[in-house]
């Protein structure tokens, strides 16, 4: 009989910021004074008052043009269009599915904003509408892209690509929004053999490669097919990478996440698992990030 | 219990991953996620502890107050556990919401209890006696409520202090009671009889340990054992709406005896650990 | 017996306008959106904030232009000295879930969050005096935490007078029992704008300025040193992820 049991104890409990080099930066806090004159575009987290433009979260100011918006580190996902994410089907209503993003409101797959199995382009049909349940059903997760925003801020979400849809057997890991770095693209099939979609919503969804040709970015679940102990083994390593990036707040793309899975192959699986390591994981990638910068 | 949306490729790969002995995690079956544990972290309690198992964090303040032994039973003392699932660690626990959960925890280590000895929590026998509350407050939800929960009360026990009182009859039939003069003067309570919760939930047709939160979606039934000193089994429930077979009952019980004396001794371990420090060791509570 | 001696200081050791030490985390939980944790003295508050998130239950309840602040307060059984029977829903819980909500919606910028809801937890673990003070200002670093826009901190300190005309800060348990006229604010500081005012027992009319402005003072000072805590801890957090590189 084998098993594991640890307890640490409090005073041992390791702190996970990770040393770096960059400086520490102009941080604003709600009510803080950006700037005296109020010809500026207000951006989020800013707000107008008295003439003067203020601050309204913690974090700090960005600036592009004109357009001054100040960022926080936490927040819930503030939606952009063309961004690609990663949603769970909470409700299928009438012609809609609602699906939880982490936005502050249900966003909405139209079911004309999907690709209907067959692939042409046609009138989506009442018979279309009582097949909702068959194609996507509560808890179901899908991968998509911001179509546009409503009015009232929801977004409005679509699957019409190949590269979109249904997600099969594979692992969710939620993370904060902001740390998920924008990149030309949030579909990667890693080199250590497995495939990772970092959605811009902190969802990122890790599964088995498939070496597909007919990915249909459809509806299909191939549930008797089992993943094999080798990928699955790939695939819990890069959870536990991930999350251990994400616990020392390190940037997540391709290229951390690699730098990390490799650093942890001194450990075994469950040994990931310990604050001790993660710090240690995290701050090798860290240090190894930054030697690639120099270069 | 709280739900959560789920799909059938995720299950899936979470049913085939056990049967693998390779979970979601990277755990074995029998592995528990690493815990930390501090004990006297509530001023205003006789003892307490606070243990965050992943991210389950049980805090536990154990207050002991004097009171009248039942006529039942005069020569011992009194102990109740009283659960509350705070509204911080999930909104569905709002106002009453996690009252059902809170009670199902507190019967359940009640009746496992039963086996820790409260004799020494008399003061007068059928006059006076300790009773000891047991207040666990859950902060937040990652899985495996039971087994948490249990050794955070068995820590803050450890943890508890009770001062010295002598009772004496003034003429036969009133009592006096006195408070040692040296207010630090106290007593420990001896907890190596008391049990921990070992659940073991049944994904597909294997048991694991220690589930988190998506494991415990996946899982029908749960059976909890409840497990003393050298690995006796003082209490079984089974949770859920499934069902076990008779059979694996059998070797369930079997497998958390085991696992149960492996948790009672790290606990007892880290506990010494952490008295061994001294009682001006920093406190970190929540902070760092 | 007096609450400030002959050295002019009181029970606990200090002078009469000192606040009692405070020390805060922010973040001490994943699931939340925001968590805070803070200390003043004794008395120790939890803090969690879920949302902004689509209101749960019926519809009907959501605003069209603004977002629903729900809060809840809580104590701890063991929090008191005397074990308390239930953490909640008596009177003075929900009298307490009122005024927090009052001083939250003061400072949150609701109408950027349509058809939604925020959730604010509090936690007292110990109580030792001036347990709305605390909940107020560990619920306005949560909010922080969770990157909810905020005109600014809404900050709460409570002020009493002891030996009938010196005005005393930041109220432990035992000068609320022993003292009996208790004064407490909930401000939005740098625009000095009182969100929450509530005097318990009788003061004199003369004394009110006096201690309203020790108060008020006692607010500021807790905001700096909120403030201060926020920026270093976004500093030690954020400046690792590469979030802070722009050139303002």
């Amino acid at each position: 009989m084998d098993q594991s049991i640890c307890i640490n104890l409090a005073v041992e409990r390791v702190n996970t910021s990770v040393p770096t080099r960059e400086q520490p930066c102009k941080l604003f806090t709600p009510g803080e004074i950006i700037f005296l004159q109020s010809d500026f575009m207000r951006g989020h987290g800013t707000y107008p008052e008295d003439d003067v433009l203020k601050a309204s979260v913690a974090g700090v100011v960005e600036q592009i043009g004109k357009l001054i918006s100040v960022k926080p580190l936490k927040n819930r996902y503030n939606g952009e269009v063309g961004d690609v994410v990663v949603g769970r089907i909470i409700e299928v209503t009438q012609k809609r599915w609602k699906v939880d993003t982490n936005s502050r409101l249900d966003s909405i797959l139209l079911l004309s904003s999907v690709n209907l199995p067959g692939g042409e382009l046609r009138r989506r049909s009442v018979e279309d509408e009582q097949m909702m349940r068959k194609y996507l059903i509560e808890g179901d997760l899908v991968s998509a892209e911001v179509q546009s925003i409503f009015a009232d801020g929801s977004l409005s979400l679509h699957t019409r690509s190949f590269t979109y849809g249904k997600l099969s057997q594979g692992i969710l890991v939620k993370v904060y929004p902001a740390l998920v770095k924008r990149s030309k693209t949030h579909f990667h099939n890693l080199p250590c053999g497995a495939s990772i979609i970092l959605g811009k919503n902190g969802f990122i969804w890790i599964s088995p490669t498939v070496s597909d040709a007919n990915s249909s970015g459809g509806f299909t679940q191939n549930l008797d097919q089992k993943v094999l102990k080798g990928d699955r083994e790939v695939i819990a390593r890069l959870r536990n990478c991930i999350l251990a990036l994400a616990a020392s707040k390190i940037p997540l793309y391709s290229t951390s996440i690699l730098y990390a899975y490799e650093e942890s192959e001194k450990y075994q699986l469950a040994e990931l698992l310990n604050p001790e390591s993660m710090l240690d994981i995290a701050i090798l990638t860290q240090q190894k990030i930054q030697m690639m910068e120099d270069f | 219990m709280y739900s959560i949306l789920f799909s059938d490729a995720e299950k899936t790969y979470i049913w085939d991953g056990v049967e693998l002995n390779l979970r979601n995690d990277g755990r074995k079956r029998n592995d528990y996620r690493p815990m930390e544990l501090e004990t006297d972290v509530v001023t205003h309690a006789s003892g307490s502890a606070r243990l965050r198992l992943a991210n389950t964090d049980i805090l536990v303040g154990v207050k002991a107050e004097i009171d009248v032994p039942y006529p039942e039973a005069p020569n011992v003392g009194k102990i109740e556990f009283f659960v509350d699932c705070s509204a911080n660690a999930t909104p569905a626990f709002e106002g009453r919401g996690g009252e059902d959960l809170a009670n199902e925890i507190s019967s359940a280590l009640l009746k496992a209890y039963d086996v820790l000895p409260l004799n020494n929590l008399c003061i007068v026998p059928g006059f006076s006696c300790w009773k000891l509350y047991v207040d666990i407050l859950i902060l937040e939800c990652g899985g495996n409520l039971y087994d948490s929960v249990s050794l955070a009360v068995k820590s803050a026990l450890y943890n508890t202090r009770i001062p010295n009182v002598k009772g004496t009859y003034i003429d036969g039939t009133n009592v006096d009671l006195q408070l040692s003069d040296d207010l630090f003067e106290c007593w420990k309570l001896d907890v190596s009889k008391a049990p921990c919760f070992v659940t073991l939930c049944k994904i597909g047709e294997y048991l694991v340990v220690d589930p988190t939160v998506e494991e415990e979606a996946c899982s029908t039934a749960s059976i909890v054992v409840s497990v003393g000193e050298n690995g006796s089994i003082t209490g079984i429930f089974k949770i859920g709406e499934g069902s076990f077979h008779q059979n694996a009952i059998c070797d369930a019980i079997k497998l958390a005896g085991t696992i149960g004396n492996e948790l009672n001794k790290t606990l007892k371990l880290a506990l010494e650990k952490e008295e061994n420090l001294g009682i001006r060791r920093e406190r970190y509570g929540f902070l760092k | 017996m007096d609450l400030v001696s002959s050295q002019g200081l009181r029970i606990d050791g200090r002078r009469p306008n000192e606040l009692r030490k405070i020390r805060c985390k922010l973040g001490v939980f994943s699931q939340p959106e925001g968590s805070a944790y803070l200390e003043q003295g004794n008395t120790k508050v939890l803090a969690a904030v879920y949302g902004p998130h689509q209101t749960k239950g019926s519809r009907s309840k959501a605003i069209h232009d603004a977002a629903i602040v729900n809060c809840q307060y809580s104590m701890a059984t063991f929090s008191t000295n005397e074990r308390k029977r239930r953490p909640r829903g008596d009177l003075k819980s929900t009298e307490m879930t009122l005024h927090l909500k009052q001083a939250m919606q003061a400072s949150i910028k609701t109408d950027l969050y349509p058809y939604s809801q925020i959730d604010i937890y509090l936690e007292v673990l110990q109580a030792d005096g001036g347990n709305y003070c605390a909940c107020v200002n560990a619920a306005t670093l949560a909010l922080i935490d969770a990157g909810i826009p905020l005109k600014e901190y809404v900050i709460a300190c409570s002020a009493s007078l002891g030996n009938g005309d010196v005005p005393l800060i930041d109220v432990s348990h035992l000068e609320e029992t022993m003292g009996g006229s208790n004064l407490t604010v909930a401000v939005l500081p740098l625009s000095g704008q009182i969100a929450v005012l509530e005097m318990s027992q009788k003061f004199h009319i003369d004394h009110l300025p006096v201690v309203l402005n020790e108060a008020l003072n006692g607010c500021r000072r807790i905001y700096e040193i909120l403030d201060e805590y926020v920026k270093t801890h976004l500093n030690e957090i954020g400046t690792i992820a590469g979030w802070a590189k722009s050139d303002f």
